[in-house]
């Protein structure tokens, strides 16, 4: 099977690391280290700013990581792009700087109860400021979502004024055909609008802002082979005049009087006081580096990874695994627990082979409680993953039930 | 079989049959402690009888360092004078598991620990 292992230094600079913790964050191919690190050696200087070539040359470095960033995403425009911190602070933009001014008590943001905390902390902060309810789509037996559910509830759905769904659940791995959810919704919830958290997804499939027909999309830069500490929140061009930004200061204005200040056009009027340029620089590199490689090779590399991952799963005795058995619309991520042993116990084992797997409630309590557990095991793949990392899992597995004495 | 370093015989022993192991009758002291790294959950509940904490029992879900660390803090607790227990500190509850625990793991084993602290307060 081919890997990509040795675009990514880390694997060099630590022989023997299994690293299956993608879901978290991933690892980052050299060209990414680079255009961080270039961007110190060659470029610094303040983007936006001056009037010199070098602070020219950072900000086409920022603006052109922008552009290729809209690009990847198929927006209509670069000024649709905002730079965040990362999706989660994406996702509170939405919450405070939209759904704060324009819902009132009563209304519904539709959620499921798939999500990561992020896309459920604000909104129950919203729901305690403001009274607006929360609606969770549940989750059937194979694990994927049960949108239809919505339509079942006996809601009122004219009040739905926000439904906000991961495009990819960061613990079952199913892919939610959200294409296909936005178009059922858009002609039932004709006041809604759509909110997607691409985290997971955005390094795994074609994210194309158009064709899901959503109104914001937020993902982070750190899980799609990019530097931590930057993200994006999409957003649809009309929404850009009455989303109101969060931070106000430097950067982001027009003009400034003693009284009075005017904003800037977006995307600065959103981007309050200097933002993560080297960060910024290699996010456009990291989406150099996936357009390099292609979704369709992506998809296929991650299909298989998910049929053999399952595959082993099944061989194995003892272990509950919460996620869909069909490797379709399915990303290579495998929570579980082997009966008898608490997860963190079996993480212990497992990290002193060097196998990196997180163990806990993966910021998705609402989930686990679905799923009647406090924690779990993940595991989860990427582009620099191979199957030998799954049969290292597996022997690992192995040798926790041992030490713990389980049949 | 060789012993693991980490899980040898009394913390295999201490997780699968942990001592104090339920909740006192009309506790003086009954506290809740999350672990907000992975989500265990410990109650622990105790007596006080003349300045002493005369019984002292913890429920809950956990991993085995955490459940042994309960078992072993709690039995080491029994019969001891409020003004020794206020003075106990981490290094202590981690030194009376005998076996050494990293860093990553002090969160577990020092659940029922903290939780105490807070019934104390």
């Amino acid at each position: 099977m081919k890997t990509n292992k040795k675009d990514f230094p880390i694997f060099k600079n630590q022989p023997g690391l299994v690293y299956l913790d993608s879901a978290a964050t991933t690892q980052k191919p050299k060209i990414v280290i680079d255009a961080v690190n270039d961007f110190y050696l060659r470029y610094n200087s303040n983007v936006h700013r001056g009037v010199y070539d070098l602070s020219f040359q950072a900000t086409e470095i920022y603006e052109g990581a922008r552009k290729r960033i809209a690009d990847f995403i198929n927006a209509s425009d670069s000024s649709e792009v905002l730079f965040t911190g990362n999706t989660t602070e994406a996702i509170n933009l939405v919450a405070y700087g939209y759904a704060r001014e324009n819902l009132k008590k009563g209304d519904i943001v539709v959620l499921s109860e798939m999500e990561h905390h992020s896309n459920i902390v604000p909104w129950i902060r919203l729901k305690d400021e403001i009274g607006i309810k929360l609606f969770y789509l549940p989750i059937d037996k194979d694990f994927r979502l049960d949108y239809k559910a919505l339509l079942r509830a006996n809601l009122n759905l004219k009040k739905i004024k926000i439904i906000s769904l991961a495009h990819a659940s960061n613990v079952l791995g199913t892919i939610n055909p959200l294409e296909e959810i936005i178009t059922t919704f858009k002609k039932k919830c004709v006041n809604a609008k759509f909110v997607v958290d691409a985290a997971q997804s955005v390094a795994h499939v074609k994210v194309d802002v158009q064709k899901l027909g959503c109104d914001f999309l937020a993902f982070s830069a750190h899980k799609m082979y990019g530097p931590s500490g930057v993200g994006v929140l999409w957003v649809k061009k009309d929404l850009l005049d009455v989303l109101t930004p969060l931070f106000s200061g430097g950067g982001m204005i027009e003009t400034v009087t003693k009284d009075k200040a005017t904003f800037a056009d977006a995307p600065e009027k959103f981007e309050a006081g200097t933002g993560r340029m080297e960060a910024v620089a290699g996010f456009g590199a990291a989406v150099d580096y996936i357009n390099s490689i292609g979704f369709k090779t992506i998809s296929k590399f991650d299909q298989e990874l998910t049929k053999y991952g399952l595959e082993m799963f099944k061989k194995i005795k003892g272990v509950e695994l919460y996620g869909s058995k069909n490797s379709k619309d399915r990303l290579p991520i495998f929570a579980f627990n082997i009966k008898g042993i608490h997860p963190h116990d079996v993480s212990e084992i497992l990290n002193r082979k060097q196998i990196c797997v997180r163990a806990g409630h993966h910021c998705a309590q609402v989930l686990l409680t679905t799923l009647r557990t406090s924690s779990t095991l993940r595991a989860s793949l990427s582009i620099y993953n191979s199957t030998e990392d799954i049969d290292q899992l597996i022997k690992g597995i192995e040798e926790a039930k041992k030490v713990f004495k389980i049949q | 079989m060789t012993q693991d370093p980490l899980y040898r015989e009394i913390i295999l022993d201490n997780w699968q049959n942990p001592q104090n192991f339920g909740v006192v009758k009309n506790p003086d002291i009954d506290v809740r402690q999350v672990n907000t790294t992975c989500g265990d959950k410990i109650r622990l509940t105790g007596k006080i009888e003349n300045g002493k904490l005369v019984q002292v029992m913890f429920t809950g879900d956990g991993c085995a360092i955490s459940k042994a660390s309960s078992s072993l803090f709690t039995e080491q607790l029994k019969n001891m004078p409020l003004s020794k227990v206020r003075k106990l500190t981490k290094e202590d509850v981690l030194k009376n598991l005998s076996v050494s625990i990293s860093p990553a793991r002090h969160n577990c084993a020092l659940l029922c620990f903290r939780a105490l602290q807070k019934g104390l307060k």
